[in-house]
């Protein structure tokens, strides 16, 4: 500790002034056990450059596994068709519709923490918004393969994306909704990653300047793209990154409002509905931030991050989950005002099929989860214990997937004529490739937590001596 | 080196342990008139643009513009495609309806921009691949908050050192011009790993031309399995899983009446086959007005063309052309075929020229040409008759 005489001398403010000066009697330090920059940068960087431990090759054994099934029953559709799935006449979005449109959400939570919180000046979310930001890049991975797969030849996925061709002047339908989610998952996929990135390239210089072998040191050499820390370029850097949150935050609304257009533009009873866009967005956040904190609980406890990913992080993020669960819980309410005000006997029939029909275990699965039990979080206990979160979150998890379930599969089983009315059970290929997708995802983050720096340290750094901005 | 007051080696680097004591040190250092060359530190500090001297960045303009590209492209993709080079009216609408235009044009004004603005960042900031990094303090990734400035002729280095010390550096050094370090081409630069990587590309490009200068052109190439080869779905005449013995159809019930023409004919074209259908069968149907007349309506408008409304080939259209002489069915020769024969030949067509009807005149129609035929015949055979007279011969 000999060279950081200087900055000990410092002394360090670990709880942020401006809350104190507003009188928030409860006030919990941004970063505990005050660390000195040098620590930060050995605390973050050492996992990256040390074998991981036998716990993490546990993990990955059995996310690889999930992996493995998962393609088994994909290279099962692919081969034998679509007709291993459950899919009928009637029911032709199922399983496979439900479970991208619950990963897309996901993915937004990771967006809205790395942008809509800078924008806000969250400086709280720096601690969790690198791991938050490989998130959503590997939950919109998980996202994409469930249409892809749901063409039936994915080989021809190409097909979807506007390209001059062989087969006359014949061109995608730009005025359909399946076309703008092209676009608008790309998009953010790309974006994304560009921010994920960019937002990397300071500590990837560190992992350079740190490397101890000449074959590390070339490959961060290139991902760090000459980074020397020069004022010009932070301030150029910062432009940038200030101009990509802003680009996102509205990216981030229009994918999920995008993706809601998918039912709201059919005649479905059930998916006809103008309150679509907000209720997903909303839906997205919530089942986001269930997954973040499901993510960042495991992994302060096993990484030995829990200085870096306080209490305070985890509170804050509970009090997002509550707000955005009311949200939801009250476009629930919505949706039935809306049947009966309607007066459209189908629109009605839905909503009563929804909560008294075959799939009302869903349905009230659904309304438990995510409007009924996030409600402990109204106690300050629960929020602050990390278990309790943990629990609670899962619950949202869970019930988020039952909302699309419920949104897809009721409406389509029973809608304008009664003798197409069929029922719906997913086939052991369809829950298999659902589980392949969380091995996809798991596999994707445990490998990221372990080759790249978990935590922007550079941006930690920054609000490590909270100060005067 | 860190003795010597020499006016030649201009550049000095001072490091520092917090951002505060850099912004310190970086307006004394403006203050007493020495260039700052620019600061180096792990995070941004907050004050050190104004405090050297950085105008706000063009960076933003850059990104509108790209904003601007991408909406363009979006707009202009989307009113072209759809109503130009491929006009197609979808659920009533104009062929340009803006609204459906939105969400594309949107995703891709800000794909352009942020994929635009990033590139900017790129070219603006020089940040490429650099195996070697330009003026790198060792510490500045990790906790070092470094300055570099020019000391001006004839002043003197010790007084900068004790000038940074005094502000609280942890070292001040002279910079010497390193040549190695600012020449940036990219073959003059020490990189083992792209010489490694230049020495591969005969090894892929051998290994990747193998397969190609082994392959045999006569067998198949490598299928691709992927294209629903064995699909669960039912096929078209597969069979049926609830029948026994692989049966596709079940078998009807005693006593069905089954639909004209779908009952199986047991027998193939071929010469063979047309004596045994000569053999075997024989016509369901009886002589009576009723057959003849259908049978000389099949006949004039299937057969009489090339055959002749007589059967003598005098009337035929063909013949008349000088294209083709097609047996003539009066003559003795067809006359001694058996029924089941010129049924056959009128199924699957002749030994020589004709076409089978088999698909095109429905199985009664064809034994009722045969009756009709046979009547034709009878009507040719007996010639005991004196010649018809000569009138009639020249009517027609």
């Amino acid at each position: 500790m000999a060279p950081e005489d200087h900055t000990s001398a410092l002394p360090a403010t670990l709880l942020i002034e401006d809350e104190q000066e507003r009188g928030y009697g409860h006030v919990l330090p941004l970063i505990d056990g005050n660390k000195t920059y040098s620590q930060v940068t050995e605390e973050v960087f050492s996992t990256t450059e040390r074998m991981p431990p036998l716990k993490w090759w546990l993990a990955l054994s059995v996310s690889l596994s999930l992996l493995l099934l998962g393609a088994w029953a994909v290279t099962q559709t692919v081969t034998r068709g679509i007709g291993t799935w459950g899919l009928n006449r009637t029911v032709g979005w199922a399983f496979d519709i439900t479970n991208f449109v619950f990963w897309v959400g996901i993915g937004h939570a990771g967006t809205l923490i790395s942008a809509i919180l800078f924008l806000f000046r969250q400086r709280w979310r720096t601690s969790i918004n690198r791991a938050a930001e490989a998130m959503t890049i590997f939950a919109v991975m998980c996202a994409g393969t469930f249409p892809i797969i749901h063409m039936g030849r994915p080989w021809l996925a190409f097909w979807a994306t506007p390209y001059p061709n062989t087969r006359g002047p014949l061109w995608v339908n730009f005025k359909s909704p399946l076309l703008w989610d092209v676009f608008a998952i790309s998009t953010y996929f790309i974006i994304s990653l560009t921010f994920w990135y960019l937002g990397m390239v300071p500590d990837l210089a560190t992992m350079r300047d740190r490397a101890k072998t000449k074959v590390r040191k070339a490959i961060f050499s290139i991902f760090s793209l000459g980074w020397n820390g020069s004022n010009r370029t932070w301030s150029r850097y910062e432009t940038v990154y200030m101009l990509l949150a802003g680009l996102s935050t509205p990216l981030v609304i229009s994918v999920h409002t995008i993706v809601s257009m998918d039912f709201a533009t059919s005649v479905i009873p059930g998916w006809h509905a103008t309150i679509f866009p907000p209720y997903f967005v909303a839906g997205a956040v919530f089942s986001g931030f269930a997954m973040v904190l499901t993510l960042m609980i495991i992994a302060r406890k096993v990484m030995d991050l829990e200085e870096y990913i306080t209490v305070r992080h985890l509170e804050a993020m509970t009090k997002v989950i509550i707000a955005t669960g009311m949200i939801v819980g009250m476009a629930y309410g919505t949706e039935f005002f809306m049947a009966w005000y309607s007066g459209n006997n189908f629109e009605r029939y839905v909503f009563i099929n929804r909560a008294l029909g075959p799939f009302k275990w869903a349905y009230w699965s659904m309304v438990s989860c995510n409007v009924i039990i996030p409600q402990l979080f109204w106690i300050r206990k629960v929020r602050t214990t990390p278990w309790m979160i943990f629990i609670l979150s899962i619950f949202v998890n869970i019930g988020m997937w039952f909302e699309r379930f419920v949104i897809i599969v009721t409406s389509l089983h029973r809608d304008y004529l009664p003798s197409s009315w069929a029922m719906y059970t997913p086939t052991f290929v369809e829950v298999a490739i659902f589980l392949g997708s969380f091995g996809l995802f798991f596999t994707c983050f445990l490998i990221f937590t372990r080759l790249l720096p978990m935590i922007a340290a550079s941006e930690v750094k920054g609000v490590l001596k909270h100060e005067e901005h | 080196m860190r003795s010597t007051d020499a006016i030649t080696l201009t550049r000095f680097r001072a490091s520092f342990a917090d951002p505060h004591l850099l912004l310190e040190a970086v307006k004394r250092l403006k203050q007493e008139g020495y260039p700052i060359i620019d600061t180096y530190s792990p995070f941004p500090v907050h004050g050190m643009d104004e405090a050297i001297g950085l105008k706000p960045s063009r960076l933003p303009r850059a990104c509108l513009a790209f904003g601007l590209l991408g909406l363009a492209t979006a707009l202009g993709v989307q009113i072209w495609t759809s109503a130009y080079d491929y006009p197609l009216i979808v659920g009533g609408k104009p062929l340009v309806s803006l609204p459906a235009f939105i969400p594309v044009s949107f995703e891709l004004t800000v794909l352009f921009a942020g994929l635009g603005v990033v590139a900017s960042l790129f070219v603006a900031s020089g940040m490429r691949p650099k195996f070697k990094v330009p003026d790198l303090h060792p510490g500045v990734n990790d906790d070092r908050f470094v300055v570099a400035g020019e000391i001006q002729a004839g002043a003197s280095f010790t007084v900068v050192q004790s000038l940074m010390a005094s502000l609280g550096a942890l070292e001040t050094e002279l910079l010497v011009e390193d040549k190695s370090q600012t020449d940036h081409s990219l073959l003059d630069r020490e990189a083992k790993p792209l010489a490694f990587l230049l020495a591969a590309i005969p090894a892929v490009l051998v290994l990747a031309a193998l397969p190609l200068l082994n392959r045999n052109y006569l067998k198949r190439n490598l299928a691709w399995d992927g294209g629903m080869m064995a699909p669960v779905a039912y096929q078209s005449f597969d069979p049926h899983p609830s029948l026994p013995g692989g049966q596709v159809l079940q078998t009807p019930p005693a006593g069905t009446v089954s639909r004209k023409g779908l009952v199986p004919l047991p027998y193939g074209p071929g010469k063979v086959e047309a004596e045994r259908a000569g053999l075997e069968l024989k016509n369901p149907f009886q002589p009576s007005q009723e057959n003849f007349s259908r049978g000389k309506l099949v006949y004039d408008r299937s057969c009489a063309a090339c055959h002749g409304l007589d059967g003598d080939n005098n009337s035929s259209v063909i013949v008349a052309r000088g294209l083709l002489a097609p047996a003539i069915l009066v003559a003795p020769v067809v006359r001694d075929m058996p029924d089941g024969r010129l049924f056959h030949v009128a199924t699957f067509g002749g030994p020589q020229k004709m076409k089978g009807l088999g698909d095109l005149i429905s199985r009664d129609d064809r034994w009722k040409v045969v009756l009709y035929i046979r009547e034709l015949q009878r009507a040719a055979a007996p010639k005991p008759l004196p010649a018809p007279p000569p009138s009639t011969g020249a009517t027609s």
